[in-house]
């Protein structure tokens, strides 16, 4: 019973089914065609998210890397002056120092290997890109800006300062 | 993606900066590096002899060769009349203000890779319209949109996540610095934070703690062997660098030792120190600094009207509230602060996360609300202060009072708007005045004038006054309350273009004279030693001579510098592609050789540079090159 008045109705649909379907058909293509561009537009989204988190990341891990290993560096490098401190005075009391000159040499290619220099002072302008002033003297045989005297020893490695000296720097006197 | 916007710290003494990215807020490092210790930007501005402007560390490293054109602590200014007088040039304290957030924004950008056009920007709970106006231009003059000025207790608590929390919230921000103590209380609750008080110590902080230990280590020294090292430079350095790391050493273990080997010499022979120094030792030599900040926490409760066991949450800001010394002496006085975000990076952290919000990149539970720091009125009979907008009021908000005159056949008036919590109007600060003119001739306390205050969400305040029986109007918008003209704030940052145009010349001519002279390095090398005997005489003229060329122009600019640098790599070019060429290729290199004959026209000068030296070496480069190519 319940199938036989169906029918009918089921006939009326088939009747109408090939202008709807052509109808719904490109409803459907077109909702599918919209979906596949907000999907595409995700992907790309998506990808270009990816190469900006790996672009980041590779940074990331360069610069903690190299951050890390300039502060163990720096670490050595307070050793290292230690131990020319060492030799220095032991060279007063002129004692047998060819060993711990050897040390020195090994410590120094260490440092060599992995790109850390001192900046030099000697003589040199003040230029604060590489040297902290701590303190000025007064000396008018100089010329303004020279550097008289290394407080603290300053390096760079790759032309980045990672320590800067810690300089005493002449000024002119301008009463004379 | 929305732009991003950077926060500012703009502090005092050192500045930070912060950007969301991945959603977490990240401190943007200084170009000068992240080994510089404490924080990023230290807020100083010179001029070198030769006029050239230094901003942050360089200008630090500086200052004292060059204490006249140094300028420190700008921020202190703000909002004032003050010029600072530099090489016969004058510059206000906005100016000064935006080459340091000029700077944030180089290396903003340097760090993030994207432009920055729009910052947001802290400033202390304390600061009136005409400095929070002031710090609003000098972002301008940066180049750079300030979206929002906030406070800075106020981002320390969004940097905690405060405004995550549902219920009212009663918090004391315990901000010590370098050299300043600033105790804020705030209410938080329907989505705004309020400040309740401010007090403060503005000669307090962590430099005065570090100067007690080395004293102190250099006083066991001087106990034991009898030598002063404070006369010795080098020494003093090395104990104050030890110190430091000491002082950093003891928030984590008890106990630590300084040890300097001979740090000294005297007839006897070389001196070590070692000092032993422990948490409590430490304790007792900083206690009394320690306790100078009570007075400023006693004050700020008390002007708030509340009692200690109403603070619901403490925030500490600054270095030295790392220490387990003062987060104990916070936690003794009131109680235990709030952790996990670094008290260093708090600020800038918030700052960031404002950004963030406005941006759209951070979601938050409420909507900060902006408020009016001080009440805002006008000036009334015998130079009182009438107050039209209380502060802490909600912004945008409008009120109007009504007033009348004080005189008889009074036919104008002047409304003097003043900001501040005072009430005598001299003792307040006047952000500007207007008249109302053309009112018909009365009795006094006749005429009724209607005096409306309108601030819009920028903080813009229109004050409209107008006479109730004509209608006749008169008005003042006040948004430039740090009275400079559109103009100047253009003006100003043209010039301040103008720096960053001759920084990015002189790094451009710094550039080409290191390429000029590692390729003069390179070439020297090649013609005298790896390929002495291969390069015929007439060639090697050539070279010598471009290379004479070149070391001549190097004194000159950097467009001089151009054309010789070109001129010597196209002529060594020629004569290397020349000589490999007419090489026997080495055993099992065939392969490779072909390809460089190939490429050898157009084979970038750069690797021809790097890697003259080795044959093979130098094929490598070239067959990735092909197949990236291909």
């Amino acid at each position: 019973m319940t199938e036989e008045t169906n029918q009918p109705e089921a006939t009326a649909e088939e009747t109408n089914q090939p202008e709807a379907t052509a109808e719904e058909e490109t409803k459907v293509t077109e909702s599918e065609r919209v979906k596949l561009s907000i999907c595409e537009d995700q992907l790309l989204r998506a990808k270009a998210d990816y190469q900006n988190l790996e672009r980041i990341s590779k940074i990331e891990i360069s610069q903690k890397v190299t951050l890390k290993t300039n502060q163990l560096m720096l670490g050595f490098v307070g050793i290292y002056e230690d131990f020319i401190r060492a030799k220095s005075a032991l060279e007063n009391e002129s004692a047998n120092i060819e060993g711990l000159e050897g040390i020195i040499k090994n410590m120094k290619s260490l440092l060599d290997e992995n790109h850390i220099e001192p900046i030099e002072t000697k003589g040199k302008i003040f230029d604060p890109k590489f040297h902290d002033a701590v303190s000025t003297v007064e000396d008018n045989s100089l010329e303004e800006g020279t550097i008289t005297q290394e407080v603290a020893k300053g390096y760079i490695s790759f032309q980045e300062v990672i320590k800067p000296s810690k300089v005493i720097v002449s000024k002119k006197n301008e009463k004379e | 993606m929305a732009e991003k916007i950077i926060g500012i710290d703009l502090g005092t003494s050192n500045s930070a900066a912060a950007v969301i990215q991945g959603g977490k807020p990240t401190l943007i490092p200084a170009a000068e590096g992240t080994t510089v210790a404490g924080k990023a930007f230290p807020s100083i501005v010179a001029f070198s002899k030769d006029g050239d402007l230094l901003v942050g560390e360089p200008a630090r490293r500086q200052a004292v060769t060059n204490p006249d054109n140094t300028i420190r602590e700008a921020k202190r200014k703000m909002g004032t009349e003050f010029m600072y007088k530099i090489q016969g040039k004058e510059y206000k304290p906005q100016q000064i203000s935006a080459f340091i957030l000029q700077k944030i924004k180089r290396d903003a950008e340097a760090f993030t890779g994207d432009t920055i056009n729009k910052a947001v920007i802290t400033v202390p709970a304390y600061f009136n319209d005409n400095q929070r106006q002031a710090t609003k231009d000098a972002g301008t003059i940066a180049g750079l949109e300030v979206v929002r000025i906030i406070n800075e207790p106020t981002a320390a608590s969004l940097a905690f996540g405060l405004d995550k929390n549902k219920e009212d919230m009663k918090i004391l921000v315990f901000d010590l610095g370098g050299g300043t103590l600033d105790v804020t209380i705030m209410e938080m609750g329907g989505g705004v934070f309020e400040v309740m008080s401010t007090s403060g110590d503005t000669q307090l902080g962590g430099v005065d703690m570090d100067q007690a230990i080395k004293d102190y280590v250099i006083d066991e020294f001087r106990k034991k062997e009898g030598i002063d090292l404070s006369s010795n430079a080098q020494a003093a350095e090395r104990v104050r660098e030890s110190s430091e790391k000491a002082k950093i050493e003891l928030s984590t273990v008890m106990e630590t030792e300084i040890n300097l080997p001979f740090i000294a010499q005297d007839s006897s022979g070389a001196k070590n120190l070692e000092v032993k120094l422990t948490r409590a030792k430490l304790d007792d030599l900083i206690h009394s600094i320690v306790q100078r900040c009570k007075p400023s926490i006693e004050k700020a409760i008390e002007d708030a009207k509340i009692s200690i066991s109403d603070i619901t949450k403490i925030v500490l800001v600054g270095g030295p509230t790392r220490m387990p010394i003062v987060r104990k002496f916070v936690s003794d006085t009131v109680k235990s602060a709030e952790s996990g975000v670094d008290p260093m990076e708090a600020v800038a952290f918030g700052a960031a996360v404002q950004a963030g919000i406005i941006a759209g990149d951070v979601t938050s539970d409420i909507v900060l609300l902006d408020v009016t720091p001080l009440t805002l009125g006008i000036e009334t009979l015998g130079g009182v202060r009438e107050p039209i907008i209380e502060r802490n009021t909600t912004i945008p908000t409008s009120k109007d009072k009504t007033f009348t005159t004080a005189a008889d056949s009074q036919t104008a008036v002047t409304i003097n708007v003043v900001q501040g919590e005072r009430p005598m109007v001299v003792d307040n600060v006047s952000l500007g005045s207007f008249n109302l003119t053309e009112i018909p001739p009365a009795p006094r306390g006749v005429p009724q004038i209607n005096v409306k205050f309108d601030i819009d969400a920028n903080g813009i305040i229109n004050v409209t006054a107008k006479d109730l029986g004509t209608g006749k109007d008169a008005k003042i918008t006040i948004e430039s309350a740090s009275k400079m003209s559109e103009a100047d704030v253009e003006k100003m940052k043209t010039d301040a273009e103008k720096f960053a145009e001759e920084d990015k010349k002189k790094k451009e001519q710094v550039d080409v004279k290191n390429e000029a002279e590692s390729f003069i390095y390179t070439t020297e090398k090649l013609v005298n030693q790896d390929l002495k005997d291969k390069i015929p005489q007439e060639q090697g003229i050539k070279i010598t001579d471009a290379i004479k060329d070149l070391k001549e122009s190097l004194t000159q600019g950097s467009e001089q510098i151009k054309p010789k640098l070109e001129a010597l790599k196209a002529i060594v070019n020629e004569v290397t592609t020349e000589l490999y060429k007419n090489a026997t290729p080495p055993p099992g290199a065939e392969q490779q050789s072909n390809q460089e004959q190939d490429n050898s026209s157009d084979q970038p000068t750069d690797e021809q540079k790097s890697n003259p030296e080795d044959n093979e070496e130098k094929a490598e480069p070239n067959s990735d090159q092909k197949s990236e190519n291909s």
